[in-house]
């Protein structure tokens, strides 16, 4: 989004550089994330996508040999910053995982748990309503409006991604992290969900890890191309597949490797 | 080629086979056992469950008891009643001497004085009538009929005289003497005399040690668990503390009863003999199971759960206490329950922290002196008197029945609330 003419950066990663144990899996990470847009991380497996969109929730610092260095600024506020509230960040950076991972409680309780724990329901009835639109916007209320009452672990693997996405815009996050969100969806599901997300970022803003270039290019205004730990290059989405500096890029969206 | 294949193929299929025989033996084995040792204690313990009674003819003669013909009932309650007793006996042979007189007293239970005042407090109007009464039977004789006896020894080397048998075979052959189910082994607490002994004494030292056990050693241990599992730093401190926990539950039993015996009655002078000190004592013993199994079970919770629950802005605490905990919930539980079965069959710790002290009363409160069950085994185990070897085997009954019933309990709670996740 501009204004005035200006992009309005939401997230600023400066000089990220992550650790498991001894072996480095980013290296020196730079990277502007514009507000209510959607950015796609791109690159082959195991370069250190998942592992950069966990940097910008903290979600690291649960593995223990995990280190984060450098800074990530969240609306001009250093996250990795010891004054960082790691339980507020996390409220305003929701986060849809690779592989689904519903809590092993009814459909209902999946999403009422986020605003329930933050307190953003008076009633019941308010509470109803979040589910009832959580669910509406990741396209699953039709499927599961009948049995909210039923584990949601009993769902498809499809069924309990959207699952996942309605727990994370159950609590309005100013920002939404999807790593694969579609990967075990079929086309019309995939389609909803990336309809949603082309609604979702006018209020949020977006990062999509994907592993399909259409995708990336479908929804995404800005793309990241990642290469065994370092950024190789980011720019729009419109120039990073019609006209990429690096001849790494280059390969990897014509398919060459990867 | 192809022969050189064939031939490999069919010693694959005779490794299989006897692989499959080794194991057949090593579970028929295992079974031929279970059933011996089964079949022993059963065959053994099941006449413990009847008890002979002998029905004697008592005349409640108002004058020999020394009370008016209509007695209050604080008179009944002070009544003398062992001359009626006595004499109800004595009148089984009426040309009895002295001494055989006394033979025949010696043929019900010492407590028959009681069971003749018992059945006269119960119906008052029964003054100066005669009514037949059931009497507990010695213990000796009570093996007579259970033909646990062995009648052919010479007199002087049996407890029984001839004449007691002889009285005693003309009582049954008149059908006065009965076989019941044996309530008192169940209501009544240890005693000296094998036919009064029962087993409420040291159930309820067995019960009230085992909920000490766990209102101490269930906190502690999931609190314990939570912790080095889902807060602690993983450092060499924490190491050395799991280490600990490992060898801790690999201590001889015995060792925390030195230590009940040392620190608990010695330091804190809490009182002796009691399920209070056992319970404490055998709380030391379940911990590190519990906090082992707890442990097991946390770390089976998906650490995807947990961060499910962060990255929607949950606290730790949070995370733990809503998703982790109950999820380990399960496998925690049925850990406590196997936890206390074990300790509901220790003996060497109760014994040195003198839970093997002769209680025949029944204990109210984990602070009365009692036995528990597996010492309970192991005192009648010691005792001389045949009546108590029945006794053993159905003590043994009591305590696997009610291991039984505890593993059962968590499997069921195992299987019931062990919940699915991906
Ligand atoms: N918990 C962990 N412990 C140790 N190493 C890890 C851990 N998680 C990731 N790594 C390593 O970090 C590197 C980057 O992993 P990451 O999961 O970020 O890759 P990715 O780009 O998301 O791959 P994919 O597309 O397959 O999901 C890999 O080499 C991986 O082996
Ligand atoms: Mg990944």
């Amino acid at each position: 989004m501009k204004k005035n003419g200006i992009k309005m950066i939401k997230i600023k990663a400066k000089n990220v550089d992550v650790f498991y144990g001894k072996k480095q899996a980013l290296y020196n990470i730079g990277l502007d994330i514009e507000e209510n847009q959607v950015t796609a991380l791109i690159g082959p497996s195991g370069c250190g996508k998942s592992t950069f969109l966990r940097c910008l929730n903290r979600m690291n610092d649960v593995i223990d040999i995990c280190r984060v260095k450098g800074e990530i600024l969240i609306n001009d506020f250093n996250i990795n910053d010891k004054s960082c509230d790691v339980v507020r960040l996390r409220e305003k950076i929701g986060m849809v995982f690779q592989k689904p991972n519903p809590f092993p409680k009814t459909v209902y309780e999946n999403i009422s748990y986020g605003p329930t724990i933050h307190g953003m329901a008076q009633s019941k009835q308010e509470m109803d309503e979040i589910v009832e639109t959580s669910l509406k916007k990741a396209a699953l209320w039709e499927e599961v409006k009948d049995r909210l009452h039923e584990p949601g672990t009993g769902l498809s693997g499809g069924q309990q991604q959207r699952l996942c996405i309605a727990r994370a815009i159950s609590v309005r996050p100013e920002v939404i992290l999807m790593d694969e969100p579609c990967s075990a969806l079929d086309p019309i599901a995939t389609a909803q969900i990336e309809e949603l997300i082309d609604e979702l970022k006018k209020e949020h803003t977006i990062i999509i890890v994907t592993h399909s270039m259409a995708q990336a290019a479908r929804v995404s205004q800005n793309t990241g191309f990642f290469h065994l730990g370092q950024l190789i290059e980011h720019g729009s989405t419109d120039k990073i597949f019609k006209n990429p500096d690096n001849t790494k890029t280059q390969d990897y969206i014509t398919g060459r490797f990867g | 080629m192809n022969k050189n294949k064939e031939q490999l193929l069919n010693k694959r299929y005779r490794a299989e086979r006897r692989f499959r025989l080794y194991g057949q033996s090593a579970i028929f084995m295992a079974l031929l056992f279970l059933t011996i040792f089964i079949f022993k204690i059963f065959s053994t313990g099941y006449s413990a469950f009847q008890k002979t009674w002998l029905i004697v003819p008592v005349n409640f003669d108002a004058e020999m008891m020394m009370i008016d013909q209509n007695p209050s009932k604080e008179d009944l309650q002070d009544a003398d009643y062992y001359d009626i007793a006595l004499k109800s006996m004595a009148d089984l042979d009426q040309n009895a001497n002295d001494d055989q007189k006394n033979q025949l007293k010696r043929m019900v239970s010492y407590f028959f004085e009681k069971e003749i005042k018992n059945e006269i407090l119960n119906d008052p109007s029964l003054i100066g009538k005669t009514k037949e009464v059931y009497l507990t039977a010695s213990d000796d004789l009570d093996q007579v009929f259970k033909g646990n006896y062995p009648r052919d020894l010479p007199e002087d080397q049996r407890r029984v005289s001839d004449y007691q048998l002889k009285i005693f075979d003309q009582l049954v052959a008149k059908g006065k003497v009965e076989s019941k189910f044996n309530i008192s082994f169940f209501t009544y607490a240890d005693s000296r005399e094998a036919e009064l002994a029962g087993i409420a004494s040291s159930f309820m030292g067995s019960i009230f040690s085992i909920l000490v056990c766990l209102m101490i050693a269930f906190p502690v241990a999931v609190l314990a668990a939570i912790y080095l599992e889902e807060f602690a730093p993983k450092n060499r401190f924490t190491d050395f503390i799991e280490v600990n926990i490992n060898n801790l539950a690999a201590v001889p039993s015995i060792v925390f009863g030195l230590l009940g015996l040392g620190v608990l009655l010695a330091i804190f002078h809490l009182p002796r003999s009691t399920p209070l000190v056992g319970g404490i004592t055998l709380s030391l013993m379940t911990l590190p199971t519990i906090i082992i199994a707890a442990r097991a079970s946390l770390k089976a919770v998906p650490p995807s759960i947990r961060e499910a629950a962060l990255a929607m802005g949950a606290s730790r605490m949070q995370t733990t206490m809503h998703h982790t905990v109950p999820l380990s919930m399960p496998g925690t539980l049925s850990g406590t329950i196997i936890g206390l079965a074990q300790a509901l069959g220790e003996t060497a710790p109760l014994i040195l922290i003198g839970m093997v002290a002769f209680v025949n009363t029944i204990p109210g409160s984990p602070m009365d002196p009692a036995a528990s069950l597996p010492v309970q085994i192991y005192i009648w185990a010691e005792s001389a008197e045949r009546g108590f070897v029945e006794k053993v085997s159905a003590c043994i009954m009591v305590l696997l029945g009610f291991l039984i019933i505890m593993n059962l309990f968590a499997q069921i709670i195992r299987h019931k609330f062990e919940k699915k996740w991906n």
